[in-house]
């Protein structure tokens, strides 16, 4: 018994041996959303440990959140943001430790979900759009619009995402209703739209293995976030982007400081970092999505992503919506999306 | 006796911890409205009545279907497999159930993801069957890849549970039959099934449970259209943030597994009398 109490307290040493005294800061972002290599720049430079963790939604952020898990820097979409400043849940930037915030492009700035960019600072931004197979689609064919995803002629080869706010976007655009709609008679036109869409297309619904599965050609069309498309398109020259003229989300994913951060210079300094034209390029190489800040956009528009439409995302046009957080709405769609994927 | 009674202690400390507190905290999210804080709570049935849409039943349904397939298949695979095993010299033996366990050590995650890129368009088999020129067979997300996953990830459970039981099995029992003139088949038929029944039985269980509720594999073989009790629930969790309708349904849940369970032992017992009170010779 003795040597087995000796060995615990000999491994305990150990374990807490490990720890080291370092600053820890813990960073919760999208998943493959950033160039490894500036991790391991930024815990040099700052001598620092960083936990980079990675989510796949923003709903699933904020359920870890929830469950009491804290994390100094959050990189949540628009409407989540907007959100978490609801609940206040965040921390204001103070904007004299962020020195390259004056790089960002001026339309990114400033938006409805925190109006005076109070609380967040953009980190990439796009908006959502069809990948097609050049091969295989018909050029006039888009010109319908969302409304290709229910043409027969493409039936078994459609992929959508999976998200019960994208494709309800989808099909409130190609209804031409809002996509912030809360009249109940449009959100149930859109339930029916999907209906459709489920029972006549054999459609795939699918998250992020829609990227390999569309550089491999294995469908013809896919409903696609504009970086993964810039990605698509760099990879399979016969894939092309387009964005239908009815509209459709415009987000900005943006960094933000939690209300409990315990590492807010950090934080900071973590931010400032990728702003930084250097970094922010590294970073948008890397993933393919639109960099907020204007020099390196106009450098890759012209070098690295030249000629792939899908890294410009057209920028205030009238009929592009931001989503706006409706608790009730939200909830609502989610049980329709439910039901459609069910039925 | 009194001091390896204590030696259960620590057992039921971590047992209250990990496994009533959660279970409790289920039931009490199940019979709770949304929203509510942790003081004030209002119970309602309204969850359970939500689930009782037909779209939902559907749902629960076509999970017990695939879940029942998966077993079928697992038992019919996994006998022959754990007779073989069971059979051969001694040596062998270890050596393969090795070979049965080793795909265990491997992260089931890491696994299923294998099977994507075998039975994808572009993958290994149809890579294979367009250099014979025979055209792209569709395999991903449809039921065969999603049954394939869970027989492929559960058939383990299966051939252990039945090895061990034909293992220990007393060889007197099998030689007294062919002393008493009983031919191979009727000896299997008589003696070596029955006696190993508490075996399928107990790998029923194991296969059946974890097939029932699994998420992860029909999320990545039979892609986001292919909705079982286990993507609903975790879609009520994660995505919705629904979280008093996610417990009302693992409630549900639970309880339809505590009743097979139930059955598959009164069943087991019932054989396992007839086996052993059958000796009619």
């Amino acid at each position: 018994m003795k040597k087995i109490g000796f060995s615990i307290l000999l491994l305990s040493l150990m374990l807490t041996g490990c720890q080291t005294s370092k600053p820890t800061l813990k960073v919760f972002s999208w998943g493959a959303y950033i160039d490894n290599t500036v991790i391991e720049k930024f815990e040099n430079d700052y001598d620092c440990v960083v936990i980079y963790d990675m989510f796949e939604s923003n709903e699933s952020m904020y359920t870890k959140l929830l469950s009491g898990e804290k994390y100094d820097v959050l990189v949540p979409s628009d409407y989540m943001v907007q959100r978490l400043i609801d609940e206040d849940a965040l921390q204001a930037l103070d904007y004299t430790k962020l020195t390259n915030a004056s790089g960002i492009i001026n339309g990114l700035l400033n938006r409805e979900f925190d109006p005076t960019n109070t609380y967040s600072i953009p980190y990439f931004w796009g908006n959502v759009g069809l990948i097609y197979n050049t091969t295989i689609v018909d050029q006039t064919d888009l010109s319908q619009g969302w409304n290709i995803l229910r043409d027969t002629t493409y039936k078994g080869q459609v992929y959508v995402y999976d998200s019960e706010r994208d494709v309800f976007m989808v099909a409130l655009k190609a209804l031409g209703y809002s996509t912030n709609t809360t009249n109940m008679s449009q959100i149930n036109k859109a339930y029916d739209w999907l209906e459709v869409l489920d029972k006549t297309m054999d459609p795939v619904y699918s998250t992020d293995d829609v990227i390999d599965n569309m550089i491999q050609g294995n469908k013809a069309i896919a409903m696609v976030y504009s970086g993964d498309a810039t990605y698509i398109t760099a990879e399979n020259p016969d894939m092309a982007y387009y964005v239908p003229l009815q509209g459709t989300n415009f987000w900005v994913d943006s960094m933000v400081i939690s209300r409990d951060a315990k590492e807010v210079d950090l934080a900071h300094e973590w931010i400032n970092t990728m702003l930084d034209p250097e970094v922010a390029k590294l970073n948008s190489v890397f993933v393919g999505y639109s960099s907020p800040i204007q020099t390196v956009f106009d450098d890759l528009k012209e070098t690295d992503f030249y000629g792939l439409s899908a890294y410009t995302p057209r920028l205030d046009y009238p009929n592009d919506e931001v989503f706006k957080y409706n608790e009730d709405i939200k909830r609502i769609i989610s049980d329709l999306w439910v039901k459609v994927k069910a039925n | 006796m009194r001091v390896f009674g204590n030696l259960v202690k620590p057992y039921m400390v971590w047992m209250s911890l990990f496994i009533v507190i959660p279970m409790l905290l289920i039931v009490l999210y199940a019979f709770t409205t949304h929203g509510n804080s942790v003081m004030a709570f209002q119970f309602t049935f309204d969850n359970f009545g939500k689930f009782f849409d037909p779209v939902f039943i559907k749902v629960m349904l076509k999970s017990i279907q695939v879940a029942l397939i998966t077993t079928g298949v697992c038992i019919v695979i996994g006998y022959p497999i754990a007779y073989v095993i069971a059979n051969v010299d001694e040596r062998w033996q270890t050596l393969l159930m090795l070979l049965v366990t080793i795909p265990m050590w491997i992260n089931m995650l890491v696994r299923t993801y294998a099977w994507i890129s075998i039975l994808s368009d572009s993958g290994l088999i149809n890579t294979f069957l367009k250099s014979i020129n025979i055209g792209p067979l569709k395999m991903m997300y449809t039921d065969f890849a999603v049954i394939l996953g869970m027989v492929y990830n559960f058939l383990p459970f299966m051939i252990l549970s039945i090895y061990t039981s034909l293992a220990k099995m007393d060889k007197a029992v099998i030689n007294a039959s062919y002393d008493l003139g009983a031919n191979t088949r009727q000896t299997f038929m008589k003696i070596t099934l029955p006696l190993s029944m508490p075996g399928v039985i107990s790998g029923v269980t194991l296969v059946f449970l974890p097939a029932v509720s699994t998420f992860i594999i029909p999320k990545f073989l039979g892609g986001g259209q292919y909705m079982l009790i286990g993507n609903l629930i975790e879609n009520q969790f994660i995505t919705v943030g629904e979280w008093n309708f996610g417990s009302a349904i693992s409630l549900i849940m639970a309880i339809i597994i505590m009743l097979s369970m139930y059955m598959t032992r009164k069943i087991d017992k019932d054989i396992v009398q007839e086996a052993q009170g059958g000796n009619k010779w």
